[in-house]
């Protein structure tokens, strides 16, 4: 039972000064186990944040970030799954789902996590799932402004993935959720 | 001011040394840290004794109480603190003269040189006594507590079922004990899982009927679809409901009981070590205590309550009868309950002051002492400030198995389960019987000294000990 926290693109302080408050409610350190965050955080003071949160912080770079030394992408190997990690904007077009599912297959993983375009997305194909947490901020993106603030938490159980959507409408926290998993151990 | 004078019997030559040449009182630690060191040739140390359940009996201690004279030549493990023991709390000022203290008969009334009686045959005969007690249909409760009370032999898995019916685990009627022990094995077994599960597995349960579930190697490229989350249960939940949000709180405790189970007995190979029987068991340790603490809001977990458990599980783990051995856990986990039904008012903070609390316990031993031995009460409150909370809180909360090795933590443990009347009246007395065995040290030493002594307590004979708390008993 490992909860890993996937958050991304906070693009604090340039285009939102702090992540919403019940978000930070949530967030409190002792529950989760690893911290994924896709890149844009933008400065130091949000990367020390989300370190408080979980000790165990990855993060590859976004366009914006100010810290030059996050990677571009990133893997790792959580309980029985390959995780990977990318901000997205390397990958054109930006958002498009057969070119991420290359960047998937290059990486080998069994979940690709990426940012970038501020939209949540769980999209599944022959290599693996991709998702895409969305921004924790709701800050706006190249491609739109309205968006809605919006971060994941996946529960890694033996084979088993369960995906909590959080997302904040009109001010309130809506949780879903998405159920997978693996049938042949990696 | 009525000068209760020390009780005739215990004056008598049996407890003290005849008086060596008087020499000018020398801080009574050195001679007697002495005589101690010259000891631990002879005490086998805890490792090898507890390989003892599986040796044969007898254990001529249970004879003991009847016999003034320590039986020197005997080399059960069990026995050799005897040897140790006859020295230390004779001598206060005698010079160790290097021998073998059980050869040693100048240790004046204990004229253990005479021809030992044959621990063998009374032992045996115990044992044949208990294990007739047991073969009956209706088990007489006032005879096995009576037998109980001089102390078990250690074979047979004897000392594991009369714990068992003296905690009220097993019924009296022979007849009731298989379907006793199905209802409740098989009721642990619910409550493990009803209450140690973790929340992932509980919110499947959940939700068994939940269709969405995708495959990773199956299926057609799509868009995941989202489904909605059952009452509201998801791993950040702050709601007080949230399984979540209760497993989270409980892992402080889940940590504590980690820790303590982790530094219960480390020197036995049974608790601690990496062999992955001692793992196993650590593992039944923790589901019990931590079962334990869900059970029981009011008093959850508190540091000590793994000393307790310790014993009782040893015991029903090493029980010869196959069956009983493998339902250790389930068995431990009621007796454990029981056993602390009589006892939790001592963990409880709230109730430190009050009249049940350990406060309240702890002054009536030191009421005891009094009616016993005023001098040494005098002595150790007045004189020295000796508070007996410094030392009688663990001897009391944690029945003593601290004081004493593991082998003789269980013969007390015999004696303290049997009394009809709970164990805390029998654990007082022999407390106090502790304090007045060493009476002629603490009354010579000062508060560091005393203190020292107390928390410290020295390798005793522990029938001697229990024949001093019973004799208190009868005054």
């Amino acid at each position: 039972m490992v909860l890993v926290l996937a958050l991304g693109d906070l693009h604090i302080p340039h285009r939102a000064p702090d992540l919403p408050a019940k978000f930070k409610s949530m967030l409190v350190p002792g529950k989760i186990q690893h911290v994924i965050c896709t890149g844009n955080v933008s400065i130091k003071e949000v990367h020390d944040y989300l370190k408080t949160v979980c000790s165990d912080l990855h993060i590859t770079r976004g366009e914006y970030d100010v810290d030059s030394r996050y990677p571009e992408t990133k893997t790792l190997t959580i309980g029985q799954f390959k995780l990977g990690i990318c901000h997205g904007h390397q990958v054109i077009p930006w958002g498009d789902l057969d070119s991420l599912a290359m960047l998937q297959r290059q990486l080998d993983v069994d979940i690709l996590v990426t940012g970038h375009t501020h939209q949540f997305t769980a999209y599944k194909h022959e290599a693996g799932v991709v998702i895409n947490p969305g921004s924790a901020t709701g800050a706006f993106s190249s491609i739109t402004y309205d968006v809605n603030p919006s971060f994941v938490l996946m529960d890694i159980d033996g084979l088993r993935v369960v995906v909590y959507v959080y997302e904040l409408i009109d001010g309130e926290v809506k949780v879903d959720k998405i159920d997978f998993k693996k049938t042949t151990t990696s | 001011m009525v000068n209760k004078r020390v009780p005739d019997w215990l004056n008598s030559s049996l407890w003290s040394s005849p008086q060596p040449p008087p020499s000018p009182p020398p801080p009574s630690p050195p001679p007697l840290s002495a005589v101690a060191i010259s000891d631990p040739p002879l005490l086998i140390p805890p490792p090898p004794a507890i390989a003892r359940p599986s040796e044969p009996p007898p254990s001529s201690t249970s004879s003991s109480p009847y016999a003034h004279a320590p039986k020197g030549e005997n080399r059960d493990p069990l026995t050799s603190s005897y040897a140790n023991n006859t020295s230390v709390y004779c001598t206060d000022d005698d010079e160790d003269d290097g021998s073998p203290s059980y050869s040693a008969p100048s240790n004046g009334g204990d004229s253990g040189a005479a021809a030992p009686p044959p621990p063998a045959a009374q032992d045996v005969s115990r044992q044949a006594q208990i294990l007739q007690e047991l073969s009956r249909k209706v088990i007489n409760m006032v005879e096995l507590r009576k037998l109980a009370s001089q102390g078990l032999p250690d074979g047979a898995g004897i000392r594991a079922t009369v714990w068992k019916l003296l905690l009220g685990y097993l019924p009296t009627d022979r007849f009731l004990w298989p379907s006793e022990l199905a209802k409740k094995r098989s009721q642990y077994k619910q409550f493990k899982e009803e209450l140690l599960m973790n929340p992932s597995e509980i919110t499947r349960r959940m939700e068994k009927s939940s269709l969405e579930n995708h495959e990773l190697e199956a299926g057609s490229p799509g868009f995941m679809s989202r489904s909605e989350i059952s009452h509201g249960e998801h791993p950040l939940s702050l709601g007080k409901s949230s399984v979540w949000n209760q497993f989270f709180q409980e892992t402080e405790i889940k940590e504590q009981i980690d820790r303590d189970v982790m530094r219960t007995h480390p020197d036995i190979h049974f608790f601690s070590g990496d062999s992955t029987f001692a793992k196993s068991n650590q593992e039944a340790l923790k589901n019990i205590l931590n079962l334990f603490a869900k059970l029981n809001p009011g008093i959850r977990y508190v540091q000590g309550m793994n000393e307790l458990l310790a014993p009782l599980f040893y015991m029903f783990k090493n029980d010869p009868d196959e069956e009983n051995a493998a339902s250790a856990e389930a068995d431990t986990f009621f007796c454990f309950v029981e056993l602390m039904s009589g006892f939790r008012d001592n963990f409880v903070q709230q109730l430190d002051n009050s009249v049940v609390g350990i406060r309240a316990t702890i002054s009536r031993l030191s009421h005891l002492l009094k009616e016993h031995d005023e001098e040494l009460w005098r002595h150790l409150e007045m004189t020295t400030k000796v508070n007996p909370q410094f030392y009688a809180f663990r001897w009391i909360t944690l029945l003593l198995t601290q004081e004493f090795n593991f082998a003789d933590s269980l013969f007390i443990w015999d004696t303290l389960l049997s009394d009809p009347d709970g164990p805390q009246e029998t654990l007082l007395r022999v407390c106090c019987a502790m304090l007045v065995i060493v009476r002629k040290r603490l009354l010579a030493g000062d508060f560091t000294s005393n203190l020292k002594l107390l928390q410290n307590y020295p390798s005793t004979n522990i029938s001697h000990i229990l024949y001093v708390a019973n004799k208190l008993r009868a005054h």
